[in-house]
């Protein structure tokens, strides 16, 4: 089999556009949401923005997450006030305002709602991400923000509570690797999204990918099909996630580095998994449709296999026929 | 003429113009009744291309402007011998017209098509329809395959 015509039907059946009325809904909600928090915060906040995988131009149909990023003023809440209180308003003001048509949940620098399945079943979920300029009426320079971390159990060490980064910049470096290299990272991004759509619950984020993939391909002689080159990030993956020193520094933060996000457990089962499904497809490349399988609500029928078919022997018509327009 | 089912189950049909006019021919003799027969060739290129050689008419049917019943009786040695030609030709599906009326499948030519893959004896997976429709001074062609419970039309390649 042609593994490569195998990954680029994959990516079709994948395509965001295919499922144009869900995305319809998405942008439509997230609009709403954002009308609603610059109506509430007036003039203590920015324009809402989204910074999802859609922003990103890597998204892929069977994993829709909008992420509304919500800049906030440095004295939004008082000037001494602080991150979590910040976190902790926009919690209560969305939860008041949702609480009848969504679950609303504390995440880690979010809070996500979830809409409860519509009259077709559609199920619409964006993530609202509170952030603050780190200096009155400095975002629109710099576009910099502090991101209150949230944890269940409490925070518990210094200087734990907050991310500085700069999302739009995290954004513009994927989407303009991501257009400018569309038959390279783009693709691998959405496949490795796919595979990662496979496992229930991973602990490996969106942007932990997106970031290894450009590293992987940075860092490799990428050439051929589209296989060969997911094969050589699929390896550098594999030899390099669990390496001691091995980083993947955040574009909106340099001191920030994705690599901490996961265990040492998350890293050896992320290599070790690239080796097994490496492992697999060179044994047989039929399997490779089980690590990157199509989505089946938009399964592309193999028309080269239709064929006419008679049942063996002499084809005899059957005694009586009707025919007619049934007046 | 060549058609193509122009969904995507990717199937083609061929027919000769020399016959398609003849069955026009026929179908224009017998207006305003309907009228049909039985359509004969074979596979080609691997089982998914079909080319429509031959026509037998019925010995035996019943018409009327709305309605056409045939049986087979009497056509028996006609089958036999487009069978043991070489290649062998057989009984692909039926052709009937519309006198009228477009050429679009009614709920009793749908049921036909079910008798065709439900009887045992006629052995055809995919039978094919030719419905010639005679609305007003026109010629609308309208050839379907039945493929998966479905009936899809060619379209002009």
């Amino acid at each position: 089999m042609d593994k490569s015509l195998h990954l680029e039907t994959v990516i079709r059946t994948h395509q965001i556009t295919k499922e144009k009325q869900l995305l319809e809904k998405h942008i439509q909600k997230k609009n709403e949401v954002k009308e609603a928090l610059q109506e509430n915060f007036g003039c203590n906040i920015y324009s809402p923005f989204n910074s999802g995988s859609y922003a990103k131009n890597t998204a892929i149909n069977t994993k829709f997450d909008f992420d509304l990023v919500s800049p906030f003023k440095r004295n939004a809440f008082g000037s001494n006030g602080t991150l979590k209180e910040m976190y902790e308003a926009v919690y209560d003001f969305l939860f008041d305002k949702y609480k009848i048509e969504a679950e609303v949940k504390k995440q880690k620098v979010s809070i996500g709602l979830e809409f409860y399945p519509d009259s077709v079943g559609d199920r619409i979920k964006i993530d609202v991400v509170p952030g603050r300029e780190f200096n009155q009426d400095q975002y629109k320079d710099d576009e910099n923000l502090n991101l209150y971390v949230y944890y269940k159990y409490g925070n518990f060490a210094a200087d734990s509570e907050r991310i500085k980064t700069n999302v739009q910049m995290q954004i513009n470096n994927i989407k303009d690797r991501a257009d400018k290299e569309k038959d390279s990272i783009r693709k691998i991004i959405r496949l490795l999204k796919v595979w990662k759509n496979t496992k229930y619950n991973y602990p490996t984020k969106s942007f932990f990918i997106e970031l290894i993939t450009i590293k992987a391909i940075d860092n490799s002689d990428i050439t051929g099909k589209l296989w060969d080159k997911l094969k050589t990030v699929l390896e550098y993956i594999r030899d390099h996630v669990n390496n001691e020193g091995f980083t993947l520094k955040d574009p909106g933060n340099s001191s920030n580095d994705l690599a901490d996000t996961l265990t040492d457990n998350d890293k050896q089962q992320l290599a070790n998994d690239m080796k097994n499904m490496l492992e697999r497809i060179e044994e047989n490349d039929e399997n490779i449709k089980t690590y990157f399988p199509e989505n089946p609500k938009f399964k592309e029928e193999d028309k080269n296999k239709n064929k006419y078919g008679t049942n063996g022997g002499m084809p005899i018509p059957p005694p009586k026929l009707n025919f007619g327009l049934e007046k | 003429m060549i058609l193509r089912t122009a969904e995507k189950i990717g199937l083609s049909l061929e027919v000769d113009d020399k016959l398609l006019n003849e069955l026009v021919i026929i179908g224009k003799e017998h207006y305003p009744n309907e009228f049909g027969g039985f359509l004969v060739g074979n596979y080609r290129d691997d089982n998914r291309h079909l080319h429509i050689t031959n026509m037998i008419l019925p010995k035996s049917f019943m018409a009327s402007k709305y309605s056409f019943e045939r049986s087979t009786k009497g056509i028996k040695n006609e089958l036999d011998k487009y069978y043991n030609e070489t290649p062998k030709k057989f009984y692909v599906g039926e052709w009937h017209t519309h006198p009228d009326n477009r050429a679009i499948p009614s709920l009793t030519d749908i049921s036909a098509i079910n008798t065709i893959i439900q009887n045992h004896s006629a052995c055809l997976v995919n039978p094919v329809l030719l419905i010639i429709g005679f609305p007003r001074t026109q010629v609308d062609l309208g050839f379907y395959v039945w493929f998966e419970n479905k009936l899809y039309k060619y379209e002009q390649s």
